[in-house]
């Protein structure tokens, strides 16, 4: 017969690389590239965040203070004036970049045992962190921490780089249009983003160091903030998912530089603060 | 535990889709052996005969679901670039299906040659981005059904 259908040839279309296989490679490849990217767009992004000068920092956070005023209790104002006080002690021993001063805010919440820096040379103690150090020492490791990412001006870098990243990563996630696909690159960006996080915290913790060193003369009972945190959570986080650097670490590098420094008493809280 | 989620539907996806894929490609080999009879062609004409024939529309339509792990080769690949080799073999499944469909139509009909095939594909999707789509191939064609024998 003239006409016939010949069997259709298998294998055109199937090809023989394992599914799992060239999935791992993909994965791999856009692993890379992402990685390459983040760090690409933080440099960049937070070197131009830093060129924004203090001046202009200053005046956001003031419209933002003057957009949400606070009420303080007189037992809150004066710990506020106090922490206050005890900023301008350490600050006068750390290098600040020009226009900047240290505004210290205190928040009552006894759940949060936290600190942070902010824009416009703000520092937010929380009343937790109060109840959870055991003297002035411990807390003006903290204080000093904080007032290092103000002086080396992380806050504004990070809001830069975290603007950036957010924006590179949705173009990448959003073109790919699977919800897989931009959970995959929005993970890795953020590996790649929390090590940035993490020198920085370095920095700061070793900056607090020669901080505390010049102002107090010795690093007793600068770590025992940390001891008490590491005891109160059994951390499972692996260094590379973390913000912060391992507490075992940061007591550990305080220990290395208190070795050879003389040892001393610390200094007590005032009673009425806690 | 966003992640567990996507995993699970990835793990899903692929051992699920996989089998189904394995299935259907033994299937459609056996049934193409048992059509073999029924021959179809593209050719607009078919060629010159003193039989009676009818001509009658023969069809065969099939959708295939896209499952998750395929899809997200996919959305990587389409970071990439490179053969989609995940939906290479969705399509073909679909289209060889559709074919097989629309000669089991003819052979119903009692016609054992099919001219002037075409295949139409279409994707169905769903979901805000097209997180879940199916392919659908529609084959048809003109069936010549010797006069007087048309069930």
């Amino acid at each position: 017969m003239e006409y016939e259908n010949r069997p259709v040839p298998e294998g055109i279309n199937v090809s023989a690389q394992h599914p799992l296989v060239d999935f791992a490679w993909m994965l791999a490849a856009v692993g890379l590239l992402v990685t390459v990217f983040v760090i690409a767009l933080s440099l960049s992004a937070g070197w131009l965040a830093r060129q924004v000068p203090m001046s202009q920092e200053n005046s956001w956070a003031e419209a933002y203070l003057e957009a949400n005023p606070r009420e303080l209790s007189d037992h809150a104002l004066r710990t506020q004036q106090w922490l206050q006080a005890l900023a301008d002690q350490l600050t006068a021993r750390m290098a600040l970049p020009p226009d900047t001063t240290i505004h210290v805010h205190y928040v009552q919440d006894d759940e949060v045992i936290n600190a942070f820096a902010t824009l416009g040379g703000n520092v937010v103690i929380f009343s937790g962190l109060l109840k959870a150090v055991d003297s002035e020492n411990a807390l003006a490791m903290v204080m000093a921490h904080e007032i290092a990412h103000i002086a080396h001006r992380d806050p504004i870098t990070a809001l830069g780089r975290g603007v950036a990243v957010a924006l590179g990563l949705s173009a990448i996630g959003g073109a790919s249009d699977s919800a897989m696909a931009q959970q995959i690159v929005g993970n890795v960006g953020m590996l790649s983003g929390l090590s940035f996080s993490r020198s920085q915290e370095h920095a700061a913790d070793k900056a607090a160091i020669e901080a505390l060193l010049a102002h107090y003369g010795h690093l007793n009972g600068a770590a025992t903030l940390f001891e008490e945190l590491k005891k109160m959570e059994p951390r499972l986080t692996p260094e590379f998912l973390a913000t912060h650097p391992l507490t075992d670490k940061r007591i550990a590098r305080i220990a290395e530089a208190a070795a050879t420094a003389p040892s001393k008493e610390t200094i007590a809280l005032p009673g009425w603060l806690r | 535990m966003e992640f567990i989620v996507l995993l699970t539907l990835l793990t899903i996806g692929y051992v699920f889709g996989r089998l189904a894929e394995q299935r259907h490609f033994a299937s459609i080999r056996e049934r193409e052996q048992e059509y073999s009879d029924v021959l179809a062609f593209s050719a607009r004409f078919p060629p010159p005969t003193t039989e009676r024939i009818d001509a009658v529309l023969v069809d065969g339509n099939v959708v295939v679901a896209v499952d998750y792990f395929k899809m997200t080769a996919a959305a990587l690949r389409n970071l990439l670039g490179g053969r989609v080799t995940a939906f290479e073999t969705l399509v073909e499944r679909a289209r060889r299906e559709a074919i097989l469909r629309m000669k089991a139509n003819a052979r119903a009909k009692g016609a054992s040659q099919i001219f002037n095939v075409k295949l139409e594909t279409s994707s169905i999707g769903q979901g805000a981005s097209g997180q879940s789509f199916s392919v659908e191939v529609y084959a048809y064609g003109t069936a010549l059904v010797p006069t007087g024998t048309a069930k």
